[in-house]
């Protein structure tokens, strides 16, 4: 019997429902530790001090670790892919965010590690903050960032995310109407239902074994081991199971620095966050300002768009460069436009992070991108729905990118979103596909445009 | 302090601070781990268990406040290795958990509900369920979940069901 | 008092696995000696379902029962590579390593068979773990057989890997010009979403939400419900509720609870409609696209265009809070208009506009 297209219930329901699915928190290693981390009281200082003596002397308390333990403190999570590391795993020199955290605790239960890291002691000399990305670029804004205020690497050379496609001022002089729009999608908290959360038993063969809620199992152990400088066979991580994350448990936020204390302590030792740290001090979606502006006919055909995409990074870069390229290749949306001139920054300001959230780096453009159509539309009097189809991506049509659209479906889900809300269209939109653009269909602007899909 | 219950039907003893709550004793104390740290301030319902018959929540309720109460747990639902209760099995049936995190809180309290009377009246099942959060689902498939169960409906445990609003559709290439 | 409903929609594309690609996954598959089945991958299941669905493909892969199926992905020592559950990447990228893995093995499984039925290999199909020639249903053996023997007669360990990886694709740092497309198939969404506002207090309800997502094969149709209905609510509390900065880009007011940021309850859900599209993929599993990451961004710019479409204000910052309604709706009380014509253009949003950032850096400069 054939199971593909079957409604079966998840592995693991019978598991969840008796409380027989392990989580990480779940996992109980007699003699386990606690840790806590001691996080950054300013958005934006210099460290000038960081005593841990008083704190190491207290009873109960088996570690405490700084960027001083850490093989390679500041690493990158996609140095990999081109994008140079820039956040200290514990903070040394500066803190660029409210909740950065400087130093961490092992010990004997949870109030004796929260006590312990009060008794850290740190001298600060606090710089004024940066909070509004539409100001970094001032010659006088605060310094948000050990660099300049916007990332400076991509393809190692641009201090910006371009793309440029056909010719965008012909596009421009041509049309009938320049609709301009801006739209600000605000950062939000993934809001796991398991807040961050890693258990790590230091086992008698020397090998560590880390009890994990990450996204990325392989992912983290990289992190992990590039930290600490170690072979990945020193690691062995155990997860799978885990409770949510959206984005935000790529992070490997709390797995090396639970690590580091299990190797001091030589102690198994658990790291759950509370869920006022998840809020305030775990990764956020970022904040995004954009820019649009459409060269569009009086009959309804987006002829080109420009558009400028500031991103909030906070304070450090993660996954942000990537994201912004993201951004960027989908700025279309679900429409084959052939001009277009994109310019998209990374921005720092003195906020936690940004990371990969659902939909990342895409619905930002999707909210700006579905909006400013509606204008469009509405601006010439035409229905927003035929708008769509008409400007729809179609076979053989080309992306941002020039890659050419091989399985495009913008025709049949705009189509049955119509039937799904009794809205009419006219006889020529009705028997509309995804069908190659020819005869009528091939408007001007898009002679040229148009690539094979059975050559990809 | 020395504070007496019965967990799922099992004496307990705990030596505890009287305003340690319930839920840390429960996980950190005793290794009874379906009631989750999520929140720890009563905005979740992910610690969620049931005392003296009524649903609470066990992450603002003082271990002192739990002394001779008779407390249950997502452990006490069905007896081990036993039938699960109707409701865990809707759960199954309706796809009601995905990572599962909030269906400890939401199962105790949906429990509760019934157990009270409660109905298949959607309201009803929303004024009793609407302070529990769980990111993944939507709540969809936790309503009808509910409401099967209210409705004594058996369920085949093989099979999920279908959603009853959908449709699947093909495309025309 | 006055309550206003509206409604619209919005259409949306997403990639599927990393941007750019160079992300793979990989699988190995063994056979235990009864025919059974092994899967070691690294995909994490995080709630979304991969573990099942794979396993679904895995069983229709080789041609056995489902339950013959057992995967394991609870550690970094026996299981293969994975980069990760992110990009939409699972299903679709993870799925094609055991599927890759899968045929190795079936196709192993098949010569074997054929040994043992004195027939060529290409004449034969699995079903329910058994092999049989094609046309005749009793020429057959089993597969716990086919095992059996590999393990003890010809000394062999029947398996095999799958590694599902795409070329990473380089850009032009000018232009974006990719060498090769940067990401696998594209799925696409539509939403239509029914709201009401009311305009004394801002607030505004969604009634109805109208999905519609092309997953090219939905490979299990309640996961795929699951995630339009889970996806749909993040999708509101994008739109409607959730920030952490509530005045950004001030850091003031920051929520730290459940009682000061806001995630959807099941107070706030709307009525909900799934309309699931199968327009097959060439290169996913099965025909399958990818589903997780697009899911919550449709609504967001729907609910923003039926608060438009209810009372004419647009509200472009999200989450359109009940306070930015209120200053919308005052503002256009006070006679500002939605837009001003300058010659052919159109311009909207001009108290936002990009001077701020315009003004410092001639490089950033953006004057359409
Ligand atoms: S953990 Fe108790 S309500 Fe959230
Ligand atoms: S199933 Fe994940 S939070 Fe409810």
């Amino acid at each position: 019997m054939k199971v593909v297209g079957q409604r079966l219930p998840r592995y693991d329901a019978g598991a969840h429902v008796t409380a027989g699915t392990r989580y990480v928190d779940d996992v109980r290693i007699p003699g386990t530790l606690w840790a806590k981390a001691l996080r950054s009281p300013h958005h934006n200082a210099e460290i000038l001090s960081i005593d841990t003596s008083k704190a190491e002397a207290m009873e109960g308390v088996f570690a405490v670790v700084t960027h001083a333990d850490v093989h390679k403190n500041v690493h990158g999570h996609i140095e990999g892919l081109g994008v140079p590391g820039d956040e200290p795993l514990l903070a040394a020199t500066h803190v660029r965010y409210l909740g950065q955290p400087i130093a961490a605790v092992a010990a004997v239960d949870e109030a004796t590690a929260l006590r312990a890291t009060e008794a850290i002691e740190v001298t600060y000399r606090e710089l004024e903050p940066l909070f509004d990305i539409r100001r970094a670029f001032e010659p006088n804004a605060p310094q948000a960032h050990d660099n300049q205020n916007w990332y400076p690497d991509f393809e190692g050379q641009m201090d910006r995310r371009q793309i440029r496609k056909g010719d965008v001022d012909w596009a421009f002089e041509q049309a009938d109407h320049i609709v301009t729009g801006v739209y600000r999608p605000y950062p939000m908290e993934h809001v796991p239902m398991e807040t961050q959360v890693t258990q790590v038993v230091p086992e008698a063969d020397g090998r560590y074994t880390v009890y994990s809620a990450t996204q990325a199992m392989y992912f983290s152990m990289g992190v992990v081991a590039a930290h600490l400088d170690w072979p990945l066979n020193r690691l062995k991580f155990i997860g799978g199971t885990t409770g949510s994350g959206f984005g935000g448990k790529v992070d490997t936020a709390s797995e090396t620095i639970t690590v580091l204390l299990a190797v001091k302590a030589q102690r198994p030792v658990r790291w759950r966050w509370t869920r006022e740290e998840e809020f305030l001090c775990s990764s956020t979606r970022a904040g995004w300002h954009m820019e649009v502006a459409d060269a569009i006919t009086k009959d309804g055909w987006i002829l080109g768009r420009k558009m400028l995409t500031l991103h909030d990074a906070g304070a450090y870069s993660r996954f942000s460069p990537y994201g912004v390229t993201k951004h960027s290749f989908h700025h279309t949306g679900a429409y084959t436009i052939p001009n277009l001139e994109f310019n998209g920054y990374v921005v720092y300001t003195n906020r936690v992070p940004s990371t990969a959230m659902r939909g990342f780096g895409v619905t930002s453009v999707s909210f700006a991108t579905e909006i400013h159509i509606e204008r469009c539309a509405r601006a010439i009097g035409m229905d927003p729905l035929e708008f769509r189809l008409k400007n729809a991506n179609r076979l053989g049509d080309t992306s941002p990118n020039g890659v050419v659209y091989t399985d495009p479906s913008t025709v049949p889900v705009v189509k049955a979103i119509a039937e799904a809300t009794g809205h009419e269209l006219p006889a020529d939109y009705r028997t509309m596909t995804a069908a190659m653009r020819s005869g009528d269909d091939l408007p001007e602007h898009l002679v040229g445009q148009l690539g094979n899909p059975e050559d990809h | 302090m020395s504070i007496e219950f019965t967990v799922n039907g099992t004496a307990q003893v705990v030596e505890a601070e009287p305003l340690t709550p319930l839920l840390h004793v429960l996980r950190e104390d005793l290794s009874i781990t379906s009631p989750k740290a999520s929140c720890q301030h009563g905005g979740c319902g992910a610690c969620t268990v049931i005392v003296d018959g009524e649903a609470r929540r066990s992450c603002l309720m003082p271990v002192e406040a739990a002394r001779g109460t008779a407390i249950r747990t997502v452990e006490g639902l069905a007896p081990a290795g036993g039938e699960l209760t109707p409701l865990q099995q809707a759960w199954i049936h309706h796809y009601a958990a995905q990572c599962g995190f909030c269906a400890s809180g939401f199962l105790m309290a949906a429990t509760a509900y019934l157990e009270q009377g409660g109905t298949d009246d959607r309201d009803a099942i929303v004024e009793a369920l609407g302070g529990h959060a769980c990111r993944c689902t939507g709540y969809v498939k936790i309503i009808a979940a509910v409401q099967a169960a209210a409705r004594g409906e058996t369920f085949d445990l093989e099979e999920t069901a279908v959603g009853a609003n959908t449709t699947i559709k093909g495309v025309e290439r | 008092m006055a309550k206003a409903v509206g409604r619209g929609i919005a259409a949306i594309e997403y990639p599927t696995g990393m941007n750019q690609n160079g992300d793979p996954s990989q699988a190995w598959i063994k056979l235990k000696m009864d025919g059974r089945v092994d899967v070691f991958a690294g995909t994490v299941d995080i709630g979304q379902g991969s573990k099942t669905v794979h396993s679904q493909i895995v069983a229709d892969a080789i041609g056995v029962p489902m339950d013959w199926v057992t995967m394991d992905t609870s550690n970094t020592d026996s299981s293969a590579f994975c980069m990760g559950t992110f990009a939409s990447r699972g299903t679709f990228i993870g799925g094609n390593a055991v599927r890759l893995a899968a045929e190795k093995v079936r196709s192993r499984i098949l010569e074997i068979g054929g040994e043992l039925l004195e027939v060529d290999a290409g004449d034969l199909e699995i079903a329910d773990g058994e092999v049989h020639v094609k046309g005749s249903p009793d020429k057959k053996v089993g597969m716990g057989d086919i095992a059996g023997f590999a393990t003890f007669v010809k000394g062999e360990l029947i398996s095999g890997q799958g590694t599902a990886l795409k070329e990473y694709a380089t850009l032009d740092p000018e232009t974006g010009a990719v060498t090769v497309p940067p990401h696998s198939a594209i799925s696409y969404a539509a939403c239509a979403a029914e709201v009401e506002v009311d305009t004394e207090t801002g607030d505004v309800r969604v009634l109805k939400m109208s999905q519609v997502y092309d997953v090219g094969r939905a490979i299990n149709p309640t996961m795929v419900e699951g995630q339009i209905e889970g996806g749909a609510m993040q999708g509101l509390g994008l739109g409607l509720l959730e920030t952490v900065y509530p005045y950004y880009p001030s850091p003031d007011h920051r929520g730290s609870g459940y009682g000061s940021y806001f995630v959807p309850s099941m107070e706030e859900l709307p009525e909900l409609e799934c309309i699931i599209i199968e327009n097959p993929s060439s290169d996913g599993p099965f025909g399958a696209k990818s589903i997780g990451e697009m899911a919550n961004n449709a609504q967001p710019p729907a609910i923003a265009t039926a608060i438009y479409d209810a009372v004419g204000v647009w509200v472009t910052e999200m989450p359109i809070t009940p306070e930015k309604v209120l200053r919308a709706l005052r503002a256009k009380e006070e006679g500002r208009p939605e837009s001003r014509t300058d010659g052919k253009y159109i311009r909207y949003d001009e108290e936002l506009s990009i001077n701020a950032v315009a003004s410092a850096d001639s490089a950033v400069l953006f004057a359409p």
